[in-house]
């Protein structure tokens, strides 16, 4: 599956990326270039060459790990991308773990409590959930908890002021390597805002997939047999229902995740977020062809192998799915 | 006589939905003795699993809702218990096997951490010994395979998912088993093991057996006495060689006859006309008179009373059995007067 789809993927992102209109060259050396100057630097950045040996090129590329160089930068994007691709990585998780914990816990309280009022206002909750637009609840935020309140930093990864220096690019990481608790602190502040926003819509459709699937689960014989042995409430709902309604839950992470990779173009402009998102969208606006290309691929890249894990996962939660036996 | 251990009176179970109110168990008596089996007999929707899920407190309420009467296991009013008290009845002092031993048992734990989790839920003892109990009752329902507590249920035949079930229900030695249906969805050899065991198991350990069946070949061998429910209501309850020598209310009669039998030569096989009514919208009278044979005036005026006949142990819901009450009641009367 991973290799179909990284090929696809990568023919994708190169059309779409040269199908854009406007030439790099022009972009770089702005409109008072001379047809001269825009020849020879199309010459030197090989886009002169028949569109499928570029293709050619940039697989040859890829699969040394040479991932092209910026037409802006002048560095290697496989360099570059690092500290973009680690915060936005944070940024997703932060705002998942933000997703199925609210999701899933608003989904199973509206199943326990099936067609009562407490069913109907999460619901609602999750409707008002995916149809809040991000930058909106984004901006709503700054101004609540930032502006007015003043509780928690509108922007950034961390307070620049602090002397915190990053190891693998991931903050909460290198905090706890360095035993800096004060630096944990800070970007957990900086971080609740844009994983708020960003986890919202991820949550109610967690929401809505636990209730559906924890009520299907709930009529059936075996829920009834595991009461018929005297087993708490708690334990009918957290432990017999849930583990079986599991499957189709953690379909929706796998999903969401890697919506929330590519999608966090919005969520990053807003709270400056120094993610993939921001850095992709910058050499859009650049016509960065290997930026974007790489950019995209790595995403791409990404969600496959979030669902490879989902699909792994199924087999743990489920002990009927066995890859490679039967 | 034995002691009485299950005791339901005058026992109604309603619900009350959008559509109306439905009088799944309407004003039902039945008791099982210490060490008896009891069938409880009738067609698809005569409110047997009802009745046993009501015995279970496993009746959803709302939508449920008990209308009137008791259930009272060993003199103890279960109509009445909280959450939590019920918790300690079930599967403690009553468990339940249900028809459907390919779906009753969870999918993804292992058969031993289900058995385990049941013993644990009502006796104070250790992972390895609760392990070993689970061993045990595995072995007496014939199951003594090793490692069979590791396995996952869709690793075993239906045959021996409901012996599991037995296993489980059976591992706080309970005093009555509620078996609705244990055979309905296995083969005929399993269904006369399945059967054996269950009879083995009254036998040894005492435990009191509510045989909610509607197979009567069922019926005949394992019971004792048998209770015949009809929408919603006993239609007649008798010892077991009564009711298949001389039945007495019109719907255990068609039901009898129903029966195939190897004997006779026959064309068609008899069913019951009609259907059974729509609990929503009982007929004013006997609920079985718009099938029944029988039928006359009276039966569409008022639904009859359950009748005692000839002697005691014989009841019957058909005013067929009228004059045979009125013999009764006049000797009581006769009696009485002689008293005073």
């Amino acid at each position: 599956m991973l290799i179909p789809v990284l090929i696809g993927m990568s023919i994708i992102t190169f059309s779409i990326v040269h199908a854009i209109p406007g030439d790099p060259a022009k972009a770089i050396l702005g409109d008072k270039a001379t047809p001269e100057a825009v020849a020879q630097l199309k010459e030197s950045m090989g886009l002169n060459k028949p569109m499928i040996v570029q293709y050619l090129d940039y697989v040859k590329g890829i699969m040394t790990g040479d991932l092209g160089t910026s037409f802006i930068t002048k560095t290697p994007v496989a360099e570059e991308v690092g500290p973009y691709l680690a915060a936005t990585m944070e940024l997703s998780l932060a705002a998942m773990l933000i997703a199925i914990f609210f999701g899933m816990n608003l989904g199973i309280l509206a199943a326990w409590k099936h067609n009562t009022k407490l069913d109907y206002t999460a619901m609602v909750i999750a409707i008002i959930g995916v149809s809040v637009p991000v930058f909106w609840l984004g901006l709503m935020e700054q101004w609540v908890f930032a502006q007015d309140l003043g509780w928690l930093p509108s922007n950034g990864r961390i307070d620049p002021r602090m002397a915190f220096e990053s190891i693998t690019n991931f903050y909460f990481l290198d905090a706890l390597i360095q035993g800096d608790l004060e630096a944990f602190g800070n970007a957990l502040q900086h971080i609740i805002l844009p994983a708020i926003a960003l986890g919202t819509i991820p949550m109610a459709y967690i929401a809505r997939m636990t209730r559906s699937s924890m009520l299907e689960v709930m009529s059936s014989d075996y829920v009834r047999t595991a009461r018929a042995k005297g087993v708490s409430e708690f334990l009918i709902i957290y432990k017999h229902t849930l583990r079986n309604a599991f499957i189709p839950i953690l379909t929706v992470f796998g999903l969401q995740m890697g919506l929330l990779l590519g999608g966090a173009i919005l969520t990053e402009t807003i709270f400056s977020w120094p993610g993939i998102g921001r850095y992709v969208y910058e050499a859009i606006n650049n016509r960065d062809y290997p930026v974007i290309q790489s950019g995209i691929l790595l995403i791409a890249f990404i969600f496959v192998i979030i669902n490879l894990i989902v699909d792994l996962l199924y087999a743990w939660v489920d002990p009927r799915i066995q890859y490679g036996k039967e | 006589m034995t002691k009485t251990l299950l005791e339901i009176e005058g026992f109604k179970m309603h619900f009350h939905t959008d559509k109306g109110v439905v009088k799944a168990v309407d004003g039902i008596d039945i008791t099982v003795g210490e060490g008896e089996i009891v069938g409880l007999v009738g067609e698809s929707g005569c409110g047997k699993s009802v009745t046993s899920l009501s015995v279970m407190g496993l009746v959803p309420t709302p939508p449920g809702k008990v209308e009137a009467g008791r259930i009272q296991l060993a003199g103890r009013n279960l109509t009445q218990l909280n959450a939590k008290d019920w918790r300690q009845v079930r599967g403690n002092d009553i468990a339940m096997i249900f028809q459907e031993p390919m779906t009753s048992l969870n999918p993804v734990f292992t058969i031993g951490s289900q058995m385990i989790e049941a013993i644990r839920q009502h006796r104070k003892v250790g992972k390895t010994e609760a392990r070993e109990r689970a061993e045990e009752a595995l072995r007496e329902v014939g199951i003594s395979r090793k490692g069979i507590l590791n396995e996952y249920p869709h690793q075993l035949s239906g045959g021996m998912r409901q012996r599991v079930m037995i296993a489980m229900a059976m591992v706080c030695e309970p005093k009555l088993l509620i078996a609705d249906e244990p055979t309905t969805a296995l083969d005929v050899t399993i269904q006369a093991q399945i059967l054996d065991l269950m009879r083995r198991l009254n036998r040894e350990k005492g435990t009191s057996i509510l045989l909610i069946t509607h197979d009567l070949g069922v019926v005949a061998e394992m019971c004792s006495r048998v209770v015949v429910m009809y929408a919603g209501q006993v239609v007649e309850e008798t010892d077991v060689h009564t009711l298949f020598r001389d039945p007495k209310h019109p719907y255990t009669m068609g039901l009898l006859r129903s029966i195939p039998q190897l004997d006779k030569r026959s064309e068609r096989l008899y069913s019951i006309p009609g259907n059974v009514p729509n609990p929503r919208k009982m007929p004013t009278g006997c609920r079985f008179a718009p099938r029944c044979e029988h039928v006359h005036e009276i039966c569409l005026q008022s639904n009859p009373p359950l009748f005692e006949i000839a002697k005691e142990q014989h009841t019957s819901r058909c005013w067929l059995h009228d004059g045979e009450e009125k013999e009764e009641t006049d000797r009581d009367r006769t009696r009485e007067i002689v008293g005073s």
